[in-house]
């Protein structure tokens, strides 16, 4: 068996997130839905229910009343926080799993998912992009690709990084020479499967902008530019270290300058610890 | 005992039984410095080069920025009884993306800022591991003054 074969079959065994999901993503950005319609969608989803339900009593949200319905939950908490939460939980199985081919620990995964999704928030704010739960929603699920080709990594990490070191390759070129496919195109392969909108795929597969025809997609570049930012800030960067490509036209097409950039690091410090209290949440 | 220096964050110490250490660099940098004589030392993981982009900001957290970062930094270690001629600085991180040229280079200006701070106050770096593509790990063992970097894909050396 081929390894491309081999992975078809691995992604076809992944748990897939659950289709509340895409339908409720789509909702919210497309449609501008109101707090009926998503608890409509939720509550048909027994598993998600429960879940949003626990999170939403847990103590950091400190309700009076407990939230003991969808239609609860979302009028407490609002239609964005309890969009966010389905978001998270949904992703935290997948995204919170040991990368030993890529040398980062699970949690140190989950941490740097969950900080890429909010910092492609922010730019997504403060440019008013639409789409923003999709925006966040791909940041957060962009390296699904990783999770399956790690141990494919693992076996031929020694031959990917001789071609980084000596070659003048990415690590994400480097693994399409050697493996056959990279983790992007891999990651939109699996987004694709998972019924995910054409949308929330492209970004997916173009998160590292190496195709010349994504140059101007405003949503591919914010959830590029949040990953370059996680990687200068040093979250969850493994054996692959910083070795991935910086398109300086993606900040400029945005309008952002090198002052923006530093701008929006400090600002992510401040945010940091909603994340870590997210995370234990979550 | 492991003390972890955060990101944005600056820890020090003269207890013998310590171990300072700061995870993954990245653009930040990391410096750490110790006195022999003192056994007393510290790192700080700075992130940004110039607190003058928000002055609020860098009330709040002088960590996170070079110019107001390193100088207490040195202050601190001195309360535990370092001195300046005595102490020996050693600066890792500011790792760039590939093709990070020019002034989206984050890791660069921390470096440069770094250089700045220390030529105007006399100071010298007695050993460096910085820029390329890769991530850093830094750690100091307070009772020894051994330093060792672990870099990203590779195993972690005694500086």
């Amino acid at each position: 068996m081929s390894a491309i074969q081999e992975l078809i079959k691995e992604i076809k065994s992944l748990k897939p997130v659950p289709a509340v999901v895409s339908q409720l993503i789509e909702i919210v950005d497309t449609q501008g839905a109101s707090m009926k319609d998503i608890a409509g969608v939720i509550k048909y989803d027994p598993v998600v229910t429960a879940n949003l339900l626990k999170t939403c009593n847990s103590a950091y949200f400190g309700l009076k009343n407990p939230a003991e319905s969808v239609e609860d939950a979302v009028s407490m908490l609002g239609v964005d926080q309890v969009v966010e939460l389905v978001l998270l939980k949904s992703a935290n199985g997948l995204m919170g799993k040991e990368n030993i081919g890529y040398g980062i620990r699970e949690d140190a995964m989950w941490k740097y998912a969950v900080s890429s999704a909010m910092i492609a928030k922010q730019i997504a704010a403060r440019l008013e992009i639409g789409n923003r739960n999709t925006i966040f929603t791909a940041a957060l699920l962009k390296d699904i690709g990783k999770t399956v080709l790690d141990r494919f990594i693992a076996d031929r990490f020694d031959r990917i990084n001789f071609l980084v070191q000596n070659h003048n390759l990415s690590f994400r070129e480097a693994e399409k020479k050697v493996i056959g496919v990279d983790h992007a195109e891999l990651g939109g392969m699996i987004a694709k499967m998972w019924k995910f909108s054409p949308r929330m795929v492209k970004i997916i597969r173009h998160h590292h902008l190496n195709d010349e025809t994504m140059k101007k997609d405003r949503e591919v570049l914010t959830v590029y530019l949040a990953d370059c930012i996680c990687m200068m800030m040093g979250f969850a960067v493994g054996a692959d270290g910083l070795a991935y490509r910086f398109h300086r036209h993606a900040a400029q097409e945005l309008g952002l300058t090198a002052d923006d950039i530093s701008d929006m690091i400090a600002e992510f410090t401040f945010q940091m610890e909603e994340v870590e209290n997210l995370l234990k949440m979550v | 005992m492991r003390r972890i220096v955060g990101v944005a964050d600056m820890q020090v110490s003269n207890d013998p039984g310590e171990v300072l250490v700061t995870y993954s660099l990245g653009s930040c940098i990391g410096i750490v410095i110790y006195d022999e004589t003192a056994r007393a030392g510290g790192i700080l993981h700075y992130m940004l080069p110039d607190s003058s982009m928000d002055r609020g900001k860098a009330a709040e957290k002088p960590y996170m920025f070079a110019d107001t970062g390193i100088p207490r930094l040195f202050k601190h270690s001195y309360q535990l009884g370092a001195r300046k001629n005595r102490i020996r600085v050693y600066v890792a991180g500011g790792a760039e993306i590939l093709d990070q040229e020019g002034f989206f280079n984050i890791g660069k200006r921390n470096y440069m800022a770094l250089k700045k701070i220390f030529f105007k106050n006399n100071v010298l770096i007695d050993s460096e591991n910085v820029g390329g593509n890769v991530n850093r790990t830094v750690r100091l063992e307070i009772g020894t003054g051994d330093i060792h970097v672990k870099t990203s894909g590779s195993k972690e050396v005694r500086i």
